[in-house]
């Protein structure tokens, strides 16, 4: 299930290997994908065309991606960007885009943190839909006031920790978030741990959802990340 | 205040430079004056002893042609009087009676004939007697009753007797003495003024250097942009300031050229790798079957793993050559400490670990967060993978000396012995270590690029301990 469907993006990437896969998994997601190679092209395509959103690498063969997308600025395409990066270090200006709303991500990635990363960028251009108080995901139910969460209307004995987690997973039904995600939005950390902490954790919280006879909800898909079930 | 600042002058190069040059300057214009006083003494020495020599040969003449009847002593006694009064050097505000000059007039017996002076002439006929005065060689005599020495000239009659013309050498000394008053009161004005203007000079000067130095130590590791003072002089401190900007330019781009490669080597790895995992992912999502997904997962695993090491490799080569690129922004080390403690607790406990916090409240750090939430996962995850079950961590946070030091204590087998002293160096690892060796040595890039260290080390009652110091700005 996918929010934005036929949503339609610009890929800027030179390799053709990246722009491939990307354009094949874009086109999965749920959007209306056109690739371009070269700042060029892909000048000549935003302009003439309208995107909802724009993906650009920044080693493009002819011009920096940086240039691109603020020339594209100026000529009044206003379409939020995602920035992808091989570099280690984050330029300035990409720093001052990414103040101005667009989003940054280096390679390599996973898809699954694309993904996020366009809806979370269409959600910023999209008026702010009403804060829930309460989030339900099948027979789950989270009162985001009073941090308790239930399952069947049986209370489950949550640290305050593993609210934060479970809620995360609840926006985030039917997705899957990777262990980077999680451990950027629920700790606050940009960290690559070489152990499994995030699984213990998953674990953990999977005990106390998925209690005996019920369907599991919480999934852990190896190599990728979790999902909860909304289905 | 000024205690703050009264110690750094009393210690700068300007006061110590002043003080030499003041005290190499006193001593020239001493000695030039030792030998200008001496020159003037014998001058006056030598002026006075031509007047007596002149006047007592004057009085021996007056002496020889008068008659020797009553008023022979009224004649001579007044023609010496009359010499008394052209005395050289005399000051002339002084009171009538002249008690600078004598004469004397003694016979062959030794008897004062004849006595013109202040006082009775005894004590200076017994000064005569005791110092024997040849004729022709004035000499100095002390007398009874006066504090100054007279000098005397003697000359001998026709008929045996000895004149004697003494001249205090009141005047004389009171004229050196003025001179030196004079000279010392003008020397300690100059000295002071000379002291004055090396220093103003040369702190003028030094001041330009200290702004180098404070320009320099302020361009720290990685902050390469900025460059020290420079005037328009072409003296030694401008030539200075050049030549240091010039190694700066120098440094620069040879950290430029470092991040150049650093950066297209990363470049390079990472877009074939995105790649792949792409691929990989795709190919993972089109499985149906778990067991045909395990050699997917684990390569994507693999990839990952590899992408951190590369990561961490060029940082901790960015590192040692100080070029590491730092975003620095305001971290409370107590707060991470704890999301990390949060997150590891359940994976420790799993393991049988205990961990303990000791810190008793925030503390801020300006740092690369990137890099501190890096390092201190690596720390961490150190523990959960070497420890032994039943094992405790203890962290330990406190600041010491305007620096944050972060203390990981465990009561596990402790580091093998033989790697300790190697610990911070690439690829360096324990025998059983699944690792890539990189660990401490990113964690002491970390520490180095922020500007502090890293120490590990035994306990004595056994267990490992490492400790980091960060300074908090």
């Amino acid at each position: 299930m996918h929010y934005y469907p036929f949503m339609r993006l610009l890929l800027v990437e030179d390799e053709l290997d990246i722009r491939s896969f990307l354009k094949c998994s874009l086109e999965e997601a749920g959007y209306q994908v056109d690739a371009a190679a070269d700042g060029r092209t892909a000048e000549k395509l935003a302009i003439e065309g309208v995107y909802d959103i724009l993906i650009v690498d920044l080693g493009l063969p002819d011009q920096d991606g940086i240039s691109l997308i603020l020339k594209l600025r100026q000529r009044g395409v206003n379409a939020p960007v995602l920035i992808l990066s091989a570099r280690r270090s984050v330029d300035d200006r990409v720093r001052g885009l990414e103040q101005g709303g667009d989003d940054y991500l280096t390679k390599p990635f996973a898809l699954a943190e694309l993904l996020a990363r366009l809806r979370n960028l269409l959600k910023r251009n999209s008026p702010p839909d009403n804060q829930p108080t309460r989030l339900r995901v099948l027979d789950l139910e989270l009162d985001l006031l009073r941090r308790e969460a239930t399952r069947s209307g049986q209370l489950l004995q949550l640290t305050p920790q593993e609210f934060v987690l479970l809620e995360y997973l609840c926006r985030n039904a039917g997705r899957v978030v990777t262990r980077s995600m999680v451990l950027d939005k629920v700790w606050g950390m940009r960290i690559q741990p070489d152990t499994n902490v995030v699984d213990v954790h998953i674990y953990r919280l999977r005990g106390k959802v998925d209690g005996k006879g019920q369907q599991p909800l919480i999934r852990t898909l190896r190599g990728v990340g979790y999902v909860l079930k909304d289905r | 205040m000024s205690s703050r600042t009264a110690k750094p002058i009393l210690h700068s190069a300007a006061w110590r430079i002043s003080l030499w040059a003041t005290l190499a300057f006193a001593c020239g214009t001493m000695l030039v004056f030792v030998f200008l006083h001496r020159f003037v003494a014998d001058d006056i020495q030598r002026r006075s002893d031509a007047w007596l020599s002149g006047e007592v040969e004057v009085l021996g003449d007056v002496a020889a042609r008068t008659p020797k009847d009553a008023v022979y002593g009224r004649v001579v006694g007044e023609v010496a009087e009359l010499a008394g009064k052209e005395v050289p050097n005399r000051l002339l505000s002084e009171s009538s009676e002249n008690d600078s000059v004598f004469f004397l007039q003694a016979g062959s017996d030794g008897s004062a004939k004849l006595w013109v002076g202040a006082g009775s002439g005894e004590p200076n006929l017994r000064s005569i007697r005791a110092a024997s005065i040849l004729p022709g060689r004035p000499t100095d005599i002390k007398v009874q009753g006066f504090d100054i020495p007279f000098r005397v000239a003697s000359m001998r009659m026709e008929d045996g007797s000895l004149i004697y013309l003494g001249l205090s050498e009141r005047d004389e000394l009171r004229v050196l003495r003025n001179l030196r008053s004079r000279f010392i009161l003008l020397w300690m004005l100059l000295v002071l003024l000379g002291f004055g203007i090396v220093f103003y000079t040369t702190r003028r000067m030094l001041s330009h250097v200290r702004q180098i130095t404070e320009a320099a130590s302020r361009i720290g590791h990685s902050d390469l942009n900025a460059r020290v003072p420079t005037t328009q002089r072409s003296d030694e401190v401008g030539q200075l300031a050049l030549t240091l900007n010039h190694m700066l330019d120098r440094i620069e781009n040879s950290m430029h050229q470092l991040h150049t490669i650093t950066d297209s080597l990363a470049h390079d790895l990472r877009s074939p790798l995105t790649a792949i995992r792409g691929k990989l992912e795709m190919s993972l999502s089109a499985v149906a079957q778990p067991e045909q997904s395990e050699p997917i997962v684990s390569a994507i695993e693999e990839l990952d793993r590899l992408d951190d090491f590369l990561n961490k490799s060029l940082d901790v080569a960015e590192a040692k050559a100080d070029a590491l690129r730092l975003i620095r922004s305001e971290i409370d080390l107590d707060g991470l400490l704890r999301s990390m403690i949060d997150l590891y607790e359940p994976s420790m406990s799993e393991r049988g670990l205990q961990i303990a916090l000791r810190s008793a409240a925030p503390l801020k750090i300006f740092a690369d967060a990137s890099l501190i939430h890096r390092m201190i996962a690596n720390l961490f995850d150190n523990e959960l993978k070497h420890l032994p079950a039943a094992c405790t961590v203890t962290i330990k946070l406190q600041t010491e000396d305007s620096a944050a030091v972060l203390i990981l204590q465990d009561d596990g087998p402790g580091f093998d012995p033989q790697v300790l002293p190697h610990m911070f160096e690439r690829r360096v690892k324990g025998k059983d270590s699944q690792g890539h060796g990189l660990g401490l040595a990113f964690i002491d890039a970390v520490a180095r690029a922020h500007g502090g260290n890293v120490s590990a080390c035994n306990r004595i009652t056994g267990g490992a301990q490492v400790a980091v110091t960060l300074p908090l700005t």
